[in-house]
């Protein structure tokens, strides 16, 4: 289960994410995003996948993990049950994901997530851990 | 913020309100919508925009406006072609989301008596796609046809007639589209979504037309009181939305390059000329051009919808289609001088007036149709173009009636079936693939739709001619 907080945008929405790790913070974000966009609670971990990216700063390597789990979701059509051994440095993440081929059946679609903007998004050291905040374009 | 009452609908925040502001914002707003716009950070965002590179005459927001990402929704900049700055997010992930109006032969009555049979009829025949798939099914090299000719490409293959391709904005096509500057991914998130009307606000009504207020625009456009129509509210899809990712990434680094400083990442630009920026807008006239495409497929899915329901006889004309998301290069006199911009329009729809050239020729004696989607349940309005925006707007005007509320507070304290049942009881059927599609959109959740369209009559960018109420709503 997804733990995350909805922001407020007018036309969009928002979520905050809080963790002790950058590497926990990744995963809680990406998992944030796909149960904003689909029923993940019979998503099963039966296949594995690899998702990697850089970029720099951290903020700017947030979006573009998230670009490529929305990518993983809407492209190729991929539900990520767990993400796991996670890398969050040096400019690059990269990580395993389980999960299972999309099917509406089984995962009822909430809402079509156009893409992670740049909006408000902040990765700041909150409380001797991280947080972040995200903005969706939905 | 200062902001400065021009008249009862113009506002102004000057230039030297904020550092690095190179122009003034204009905004267009009356009393209640005045207020409603300082809740929310679109003026601030507008007045981001009055510091892009190369903007020709102000910031400007129509009375619509609410907060986007980098530019407000319901803003237009126009950009000096030579000297000036392209920005993707002027434009929006959803590039060449926009609005077709078809008009039925078919009374109110007549389609009241079976409302629900044509509304399932429609939820069937034209695909959501929020999981994702459509009825079509297209090769890759049929979407890369479809980038470069749009509309066109879709009436070429038999969904839909001549008279849809005359009457669309830029017939429907883009010209310099160049689908190699359309990434891999963006192609396999759109190929399988082409002809679907995907989710949030995008919506396809049944509606009629309830008041004409300009008899010989509306006779034009081919419309009378009680007569029904579809209005169909859709994008560019998952394509859009990777174009726009795919270049606001690669301009972060490219801004470095040629200098540019903003104070919103998401307001990432580059100069137009420059190799980033063509390349920009080669694959967003693609995406446009698949838009179009799109909207075609769904027009030809509900002509189908509808002679199954009401026998072969029953005709669809297309009226008009309109772009709201795009960025458009054109001429203007604004200044004492003849300009050469690439107009953004950011939630905001082109609104050329009478005699204008690039208007269809059996419209031109009273201007281009503007097509205002209005909140779900309330109504849509028919407007023509007048000479006030191409004096003052760079021949813009709204896109709808703006959001007011979050999606989440929209959300709060109510069910999906109660107003589903509210609705119904206003003789207003709605039929969604997703139950947050419903609750998201209720007609609280927006501004006063009529209210918008008294500011922009009132000042002249646009005149009313019919006021539209729905009876059927399909929402993804």
């Amino acid at each position: 289960m997804a733990e995350y907080e909805l922001l407020e945008h007018t036309a969009d929405t928002g979520f905050r994410v809080r963790a002790a790790s950058l590497e926990e913070l990744f995963a809680r974000a990406a998992e944030a995003l796909v149960s904003i966009a689909v029923d993940t609670a019979r998503a099963e971990a039966r296949e594995r996948r690899s998702v990697e990216c850089a970029g720099e700063p951290v903020e700017e390597l947030l979006v573009n993990w998230l670009s490529e789990v929305l990518w993983l979701l809407e492209g190729e059509r991929f539900v990520p049950a767990r993400f796991e051994r996670l890398s969050v440095a040096g400019g690059v993440a990269r990580g395993a994901v389980r999960g299972e081929p999309r099917d509406d059946q089984r995962h009822p679609p909430r809402i079509v997530v156009k893409a992670v903007t740049y909006h408000q998004l902040a990765v700041r050291a909150h409380n001797g851990g991280w947080e972040a905040e995200v903005f969706l374009d939905i | 913020m200062v902001i400065e009452q021009l008249d009862p609908v113009r506002h102004r925040i000057a230039k030297g309100a904020r550092h690095g502001m190179r122009t003034d914002v204009v905004f267009y707003a009356s009393g209640p919508i005045l207020e409603q716009v300082q809740k929310d950070r679109a003026l601030e965002q507008a007045m981001n925009v009055a510091c892009l590179p190369g903007i020709v005459g102000p910031s400007l927001a129509m009375p619509d406006i609410h907060q986007g990402y980098g530019f407000p929704i319901g803003g237009v900049a126009a950009m000096d072609w030579d000297s000036g700055v392209v920005s993707p997010g002027g434009v929006g992930y959803d590039i060449n989301c926009g609005v077709r109006l078809i008009r039925t032969n078919l009374e109110k009555d007549e389609v009241r008596a079976r409302l629900k049979e044509i509304v399932d009829q429609v939820f069937r025949d034209v695909p959501c796609g929020v999981g994702g798939k459509g009825h079509l099914d297209i090769t890759e090299k049929q979407l890369n046809q479809v980038l470069e000719q749009g509309a066109e490409w879709m009436a070429d293959q038999g969904y839909g007639e001549p008279s849809d391709i005359e009457h669309c904005e830029e017939r429907g096509r883009l010209k310099g589209a160049d689908p190699g500057e359309v990434s891999a991914r963006a192609k396999e998130r759109g190929r399988p979504q082409i002809g679907t009307l995907g989710s949030g606000n995008h919506f396809l009504e049944i509606q009629f037309v309830q008041k004409v207020h300009d008899e010989e625009a509306a006779r034009c456009y081919g419309l009378e009181e009680g007569q029904v129509v579809v209005l169909i509210h859709s994008g560019s899809r998952g394509l859009g939305h990777q174009v726009c990712t795919d270049f606001l990434a690669q301009m972060g680094a490219a801004m470095k390059k040629y200098g540019i400083t903003l104070p919103d990442r998401q307001l990432a630009c580059v100069p137009i000329q420059s190799p980033e920026g063509q390349a920009y807008l080669k694959a967003m006239r693609a995406a446009a051009n698949f838009a179009w495409a799109n909207r075609q497929a769904m027009l030809h899915f509900v002509r189908g919808s509808f002679q199954k329901v009401f026998g072969k006889k029953t005709r669809l004309a297309l009226v008009y289609d309109v772009c709201h998301n795009i960025a458009k290069r054109e001429r203007y006199e604004f200044g004492g001088r003849t300009v050469d911009v690439l107009v953004h329009r950011k939630g905001a729809t082109r609104a050329f007036p009478p005699h204008h050239p690039e208007i269809p020729a059996d419209y031109r004696a009273v201007g281009q149709p503007v097509l205002i989607p209005g909140s779900m349940g309330t109504a849509s309005w028919v407007l023509a173009g007048n000479e006030g925006a191409m004096r003052e707007s760079f021949g813009s005007v709204c896109h709808g009636a703006g959001r007011l509320l979050s999606r989440h507070a929209a959300k709060h304290g109510r069910d999906a079936r109660a107003v589903q049942r509210e609705l119904e009881e206003r003789g207003i059927l709605v039929r969604s693939e997703t139950r947050d599609g419903i609750i998201e959109e209720v007609p609280e959740a927006y501004k006063d739709v009529d209210e918008v369209i008294e500011v922009v009559h009132e000042a002249g960018l646009a005149r009313k001619v019919a006021r539209l109420r729905p009876m059927g709503v399909i929402k993804g």
